[in-house]
């Protein structure tokens, strides 16, 4: 009953401060898997801090995407190694959920465009199913609870749902949600219902998972918690992953390569190699490599906000 | 929590009864100390009197008219929602049948009893017919109501798992209308009960209505009273049967 209390307090300081306390318990308690995956992860790294060593997972090129008179994207490059965590910052309205919509095959970008999925030439649309998606917003089903919420995606695969529900049974305490299974999404706390969106997103094994601002609703306090458990999660799963985030801090800790896009029409400014050592430390975003990135990072953001200030200030 | 929820619920029911017990008894002494005649309104009494005496042709014209208007009621829901769901996968048909249909609603289906009579002749199949085009219309325009009503948010991101517009629908589309489709379930059977006795009122073999215009007729206006409130006690019952299902299956708000 007192998790059942804690569950039913929204996002209020109290079920942030539990969310959080539970998460510390558990990375605590994994620390020793971290390390021990350190090994397996710097060969994952190397590649792309020295580049060209691998045949990139995803390549796009030449992208543009035109919304009526608006012009959300133009002439975009980006190309992403099997292994990598590429963090992706910029101005709102640049177009980076526009980026992620192409990605996920549900816009087809404007003619012109080189699109390659492990070296196949693709349109958006055969990456349909393809590549796991998490949008912005939860969308969890308020009709289903935390464990058919879970195992959304391989239900529409075709996956028996007892099946199903099993695999997503051992996952549960991995996301702090152990015991939370038959709990419904309006009894959860926003840190939990973005633990079951990132469980269902995962769940959907692919080779590339596409995260949009999965954190930025979260108060401060369980977004770094949630940072954290995300890094150890990741390693452990070992999955490609491009993460937006409107957080500078976030898009340093979290990510190998951190790409800056223009305001609109996006493109991208800046690719900078991140090139601190893994697992990091909370404490690492103190450090002076940390603080010289951060310092590069936000003058080239800066610059670009702005600019979309001015465009939409007209 | 179940229990404070069925106490809380018992509690209604008693309110509503006592509520009951109160407007007969005013009911009573005002037919009685005003010494209305019966075709202004008779006493509760003679009321059940008149429900005791008549209990077997009520019992079966209430039958009858349970059985009409179920049966038009299901049929009404399934090529409803049928048709709600068929609009809705083929855009182009919407803005045809969409229109159309408002139009057709837009009517008291009443209007078209004589014809239905005319057609399907005065046994039960023309009051099952009246009822289910009653139903059938309000459901539809409830079932598309609810089936617009998702996000598009919501259909991309099972889209990018790799669903068909099947799957959109059945796991999506139709679960999101499921509020609206049984808010529209529970105001229709209310409807389908008032339609089938209004029909039967214009020919019938049997039913409530035809005892109400029998008794009309026969300048019995304790038998009236007494039919009408066996058809309250269906409409009611089948109500709060709907009601009890949608609070049931439709926990999420
Ligand atoms: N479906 C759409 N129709 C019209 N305009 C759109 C659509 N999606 C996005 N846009 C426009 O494209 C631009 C980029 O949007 P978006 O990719 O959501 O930005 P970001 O996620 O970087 O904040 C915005 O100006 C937005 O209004
Ligand atoms: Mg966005």
């Amino acid at each position: 009953m007192t998790q059942g209390t804690m569950a039913l307090s929204d996002e209020g300081s109290r079920g942030a401060a539990a969310d959080a306390t539970g998460l510390i318990d558990r990375l605590g308690f994994s620390s020793g898997k971290v390390t021990m995956s350190t090994n397996v992860k710097l060969e994952a790294v190397e590649p792309a801090v020295t580049g060209e060593g691998e045949k990139p997972l995803i390549e796009l090129r030449n992208v543009s995407k035109t919304f009526g008179a608006v012009k959300a994207l133009s002439d975009l490059e980006v190309s992403i190694r099997p292994g990598e965590l590429v963090t992706v910052v910029g101005p709102s309205g640049c177009g980076k959920s526009t980026l992620f919509n192409i990605l996920a095959g549900l816009e087809e970008p404007d003619p012109g465009n080189v699109l390659r999925l492990k070296g196949v030439s693709s349109t958006a649309s055969d990456l349909l199913g393809k590549v796991s998606f998490m949008p912005q917003r939860d969308l969890l089903l308020p009709w289903r609870n935390v464990i058919d919420n879970a195992i959304l995606a391989l239900e529409i695969e075709g996956m028996p749902r007892s099946e199903a529900r099993r695999q997503a049974m051992e996952m549960l305490p991995e996301f702090g949600l152990a015991g939370f299974e038959a709990q419904y999404p309006n009894q959860l706390s926003g840190g939990m219902r973005q633990r079951v969106a990132l469980m269902r997103t995962f769940l959907f094994k692919r080779d590339l998972m596409l995260l949009d601002e999965p954190f930025g609703a979260l108060d401060a306090l369980t977004r770094t918690m949630m940072q954290r458990w995300l890094l150890d999660v990741w390693q452990k799963h070992k999955r490609t992953v491009l993460f937006i985030t409107h957080d500078v801090d976030e898009a340093i800790f979290l990510g190998d390569r951190v790409l800056v896009m223009t305001a609109r029409p996006g493109r991208i400014k800046l690719e900078q190699v991140v090139d601190l050592p893994r697992p990091r430390k909370a404490d690492i975003v103190t450090s002076p490599e940390f603080i010289a990135l951060k310092k590069t990072l936000l003058e080239a953001i800066e610059e670009e906000s702005m600019k979309s200030f001015q465009v939409s200030g007209h | 929590m179940s229990a404070y929820m069925q106490s809380d619920s018992a509690r209604q029911i008693g309110r509503g009864l006592a509520g009951a017990l109160l407007v007969a008894a005013i009911w009573e002494l005002s037919a009685r100390g005003l010494n209305l005649p019966a075709y202004v309104l008779p006493s509760v009494t003679s009321i059940l009197g008149g429900l005791v005496n008549d209990a077997a042709s009520l019992a079966k014209a209430a039958r009858y008219t349970a059985a009409e208007s179920f049966a038009g009621y299901v049929i009404g829901c399934l090529v409803g929602m049928a048709a709600a769901v068929l609009v809705t996968m083929i855009p182009a048909a919407r803005s045809v049948v969409l229109p159309l249909a408002t139009a057709i609603n837009s009517v008291p289906v009443v209007a078209y009893s004589p014809l239905v009579l005319l057609w399907f002749g005065m046994g039960m199949a023309s009051k099952i017919v009246m009822v289910a085009v009653a139903v059938s219309f309000t459901i539809f325009l409830s079932t598309i109501a609810g089936l617009d009503r998702v996000d598009r948010k919501s259909v991309d991101l099972i889209r990018s798992f790799g669903a068909g517009r099947l799957a959109v629908l059945w796991r999506l589309r139709l679960p999101t209308a499921l509020p609206l489709i049984i808010a529209g379930m529970r105001v229709s059977t209310v409807r389908s009960v008032i339609v089938a006795i209004v029909t039967e009122m214009l020919g019938a073999y049997d039913g409530l209505g035809w005892i109400i215009y029998q008794a009309v007729l026969q300048i019995d206006f304790v038998k009236v009273w007494a039919a009408i409130i066996v058809a309250s006690s269906i409409s009611l019952t089948f109500f709060g049967a709907i009601s009890f299902i949608e609070r049931r299956y439709v926990f999420w708000r």
